[in-house]
């Protein structure tokens, strides 16, 4: 049975490097062989996406830290995004894709489309962005 | 990533994608297109075989690579998407937008 495992890391905004969570998933996915290619395209993408907007719209004088957490389970793997940007006007409901030539608005929508759950909130000051993926495994 | 362009024929831009296309490095891929465009290299081929990984930003690259291109009388087309990039072009319904060739060479081979 596949042990669990857990990575996380820090990034600093500025500077931002969402290269540094492309290298945490190759150390998730080398503890986690089983899981299956398609489901690594899907939450890779996912985390992506959700770590690109805490960079692109981080907003506070004293910069940004964001502490990303990832979990592999049998059968799941989840994410946890906790940051210090600026509380923004989160809205998850009835998010859609934007117009087909617009070049941005795509984000949110399309990593609600890749997993299972993308839940936001705001706790003691953070926000927290959740994502989880449930596979058969 | 990296980012290479040849020219075939007179106004064909093959701009060669390596890696992955991203927040990081879909600034790049822009510029790379409005250069070519600008240089009268109106009809733009993406090949992204090599590239691994992309995400919304490097979407909004290509479209805006798109726009640059038709706006000057031109066009974009992309090739040798992956199954990642597959995934994100059916998941955002960019599969009729960015239109998809089999290969570099037959992407304008009509026109």
């Amino acid at each position: 049975m596949p042990k669990a495992t857990e990575h996380s890391l820090r990034i600093e905004t500025p500077p931002g490097d969402v290269n540094l969570v492309h290298e945490l998933l190759a150390a998730v996915w080398e503890n986690s062989p089983e899981v299956p290619i398609e489901e690594r395209y899907r939450f890779e993408t996912a985390l992506i996406e959700l770590a690109s907007n805490v960079i692109k719209h981080a907003t506070s004088s004293n910069g940004v830290s964001c502490v990303v957490r990832v979990q592999s389970t049998k059968g799941q793997l989840v994410a946890e995004l906790r940051d210090t940007a600026d509380p923004g006007d989160v809205q998850l409901v009835g998010r859609v894709m934007p117009d087909d030539l617009a070049e941005s608005g795509r984000g949110i929508p399309l990593s609600q489309a890749l997993v299972d759950e993308l839940e936001y909130s705001q706790d003691d000051g953070y926000n927290l962005w959740r994502i989880t993926r449930r596979f058969a495994s | 990533m990296d980012i290479t362009t040849r020219t075939v024929g007179h106004d064909v831009a093959v701009v060669t994608v390596a890696g992955k296309l991203n927040i990081v490095s879909s600034a790049s891929l822009r510029e790379v297109v409005a250069s070519a465009v600008a240089a009268g290299r109106l009809r733009i081929v993406v090949d992204l075989n090599a590239v691994d990984f992309i995400d919304s930003s490097g979407l909004g690259a290509m479209i805006s690579g798109l726009k640059t291109a038709r706006n000057a009388g031109g066009d974009l087309k992309i090739t040798g998407a992956g199954d990642q990039v597959k995934l994100v072009l059916q998941l955002t319904n960019m599969e009729r937008v960015l239109v998809s060739a089999d290969s570099v060479d037959l992407a304008y081979a009509d026109a």
